[in-house]
């Protein structure tokens, strides 16, 4: 089933948690709302679902005005971040009440409960648990568990509220990628609400990027990564060094450095800043004309398999963080240490256009 | 709530040492603490009881079931049970009703119902009789119509029933208000979402959660509505036979120096209170297992 979302308004009170969102869902689409914690992300989801009402604004399911339509009509699934298990049932009657609770004319017989039950058990991989009750479940198991009592009722919607928020690194991990595969092989149209820009990242055909009831960007997840439509967007996606700088005849000028641009530079543009990921950014032992910033190594910290220097600019414009695998660490960088001096050169740079700049943008 | 902690230590010379103990007050401190607390205890609860059931007895065992079968003391019985049956369950819903608005609910005025739902508590039972009588009596407010339309509220069964309602009703609610916001509405909102009716909601998901806190509510509810005495006796009358409860039976027959018969149907009183906090207990423990699975389950 596809969604269409136009000119959603919510406010609570004073606070106004959505500014107007549009946004359309296609069928079978796997799509993560991404944002930070009062966003507006979860709103969103909970109108979708039918919990809250939007002020204005209207959805359409498969072109069907859905906008007032009762929350048990709308044939949504919802999982929530607590998982929100009847914590006086069964794992097999959680699944089940979907069905037990259909009028009579539409409730399957117990036998048919009984096999759809098992069924989604096992495709949760839980077949043994279901006797069990939910205190007696770990963190994932539950997850797993609401997901498909969600299932049971068949929806033509998942809706998940920040669905693994509440676990550990490693099971969010696993978690993640078997949702991956359950929706491969379901097809079910899905809404997930996030905050990790990583989960979005793996998981999602699309990203909605929302900030302060907003949507910043949507795309595929290389189209927000490799080019994000606003500073914030760019921030929220990955860490950043900024560099306070003027463009003159494409070329950029940062400091006394000068950098052939590369990318995309609005020539004409005078000062601005620019944005440079830590991977991006080269580190050289040597000085490579005037092509490169220089600065004093100030930490050097090991990652598992990657390195991350802290530098400090030596024209006293801040601090910057660099990024490199272990090996070109070892070999091209000749492990550079503490208190070292070197020369930085970026090697991606991106230019927001002028009416965004301050927006979100910490210096 | 662990009263002790137990605090890891470092390792000296490779031997563990046990955990230190909290408790470093000297042993003469903890037993003259613990005996004055049941010297207290002694004192106030376990001789007056042992009194009641052995004044009871006094005159032997045959006069105690006769002070108990004797028609007005049998009238007296009827009447307490007939009146914690009216009250009881009324309050149930009246509780419920309450307790999931102000838990499931945000509405202006919440503090105000709040408020309101203690008021028996912190009213003396005898003013809350006398409202009775100042609404309902012959001079009351609505007594010339009452008496226009031959209704008799108070000095009758009606008003017993109304004050013996108004003075248990924050028991229900009370309890419930706490145990129902710590459980949140997601688990209504999940059966909401999954297709079942408002109804089928609160009747598979709503109660079975809060069972056990209901009927620890309704526990407290009934013993005092059957131990009720100031409220009530303001707008009983005092009729043998007919608008006389327990307690106030009691009172009566003490008046009378029968004292032997007061204390053989104080020990039913008695005895309820027993019943009821035997009751309580079990459901406070099995109350608190409830809440520890739920910590486990919100560990935030």
């Amino acid at each position: 089933m596809s969604i269409a979302i136009s000119n959603i308004v919510k406010t609570f009170g004073g606070f106004t948690a959505l500014k107007g969102v549009s946004l359309e869902v296609e069928a079978g689409e796997l799509v993560a709302l991404l944002g930070p914690s009062g966003c507006g992300k979860t709103t969103l989801l909970r109108i979708i679902a039918g919990l809250d009402a939007a002020d204005s604004g209207t959805i359409l399911f498969d072109g069907e005005d859905a906008t007032r339509r009762h929350v048990g009509e709308r044939q949504v699934g919802f999982v929530f971040q607590h998982y929100a298990l009847f914590r006086h049932m069964t794992v097999f009657e959680n699944i089940a009440f979907g069905l037990r609770v259909r009028p009579r004319a539409q409730r399957p017989a117990e036998k048919e409960i009984q096999r759809k039950v098992h069924d989604l058990l096992s495709l949760v991989q839980l077949d043994w648990l279901a006797q069990r009750y939910p205190a007696q479940l770990s963190g994932g198991q539950r997850q797993r568990i609401a997901l498909a009592r969600a299932l049971a009722v068949e929806p033509k919607v998942l809706l998940l509220d920040e669905p693994f928020g509440a676990l550990d690194a490693k099971v969010r991990k696993d978690l993640r990628r078997w949702l991956r595969r359950l929706h491969d092989e379901l097809h079910v149209t899905s809404v997930f609400v996030t905050h990790d820009q990583e989960e979005a990242l793996e998981v999602a055909d699309r990203i909605v990027v929302l900030n302060q009831g907003q949507i910043e960007q949507i795309g595929t997840p290389d189209e927000v990564y490799d080019h994000p439509a606003t500073p914030f967007v760019y921030q929220f996606l990955g860490d950043v060094n900024l560099f306070h700088g003027r463009v003159h005849e494409d070329q950029a000028h940062i400091g006394e450095a000068e950098l052939k641009a590369r990318g995309q530079l609005n020539a004409g543009a005078s000062a601005t800043i620019f944005y440079v990921r830590p991977h991006e950014l080269e580190v050289l032992r040597r000085p490579d004309g005037s092509q490169a910033v220089r600065a004093w190594v100030r930490d050097v910290r090991r990652v598992g398999s990657v390195i991350r220097l802290q530098l400090e600019r030596l024209d006293g414009h801040g601090t910057l963080e660099a990024e490199m695998p272990r090996e070109r660490y070892e070999d091209e960088v000749h492990a550079v240490q503490k208190g070292e001096q070197v020369f930085v050169r970026p090697k991606n740079m991106r230019v927001f256009s002028e009416h965004h700049h301050g927006s979100g943008v910490k210096d | 709530m662990a009263a002790s902690v137990a605090v890891p230590r470092p390792r000296f010379n490779g031997k563990t040492h046990p955990p230190a103990r909290v408790d470093t007050e000297p042993l003469w401190v903890r037993w003259l603490l613990t005996g004055l607390a049941l010297a207290f205890l002694t004192g106030f609860l376990l001789i007056p009881l042992a009194t009641v059931f052995s004044l009871a007895f006094s005159k032997g065992i045959a006069a105690y079931f006769d002070a108990l079968t004797e028609p007005m003391a049998f009238a007296a019985i009827k009447l307490t049970l007939l009146v914690a049956a009216i009250a009881v369950p009324l309050n149930l819903i009246f509780g419920i009703a309450a307790a999931w608005a102000i838990a499931k609910f945000e509405f202006s005025g919440k503090s105000v119902l709040i408020t309101l739902i203690d008021l028996p508590f912190s009213v003396s039972p005898v003013v809350s009789g006398l409202i009775y009588v100042l609404l309902f009596g012959l001079q009351g407010w609505l007594g010339p119509w009452l008496a226009a339309h031959d209704i008799q509220i108070i000095f009758a069964v009606p008003g017993i029933v109304l004050a013996t309602i108004f003075v248990t009703f924050p028991f229900v609610a009370r309890e419930l208000i706490p145990l129902m916001q710590a459980q949140g509405t997601e688990e209504e909102e999940a059966a909401l979402v999954l297709g079942a009716s408002g109804l089928q909601t609160v009747w598979r998901v709503t109660l079975p959660n809060i069972k056990w806190g209901l009927l620890y509510g309704v526990i407290l509810c009934n013993a005092r509505a059957m131990g009720e005495f100031g409220a009530v006796s303001v707008v009983s009358g005092h009729i043998r036979g007919l608008t006389n409860t327990l307690p106030l039976h009691v009172e009566i027959l003490y008046n009378e120096y029968n004292s032997a018969a007061a204390f053989a149907v104080a020990s039913l009183l008695a005895f309820l209170a027993l019943l009821t906090l035997a009751a309580k207990s079990f459901l406070e423990w099995r109350l608190k297992e409830q809440f520890t699975t739920q910590q486990q389950e919100n560990p935030s």
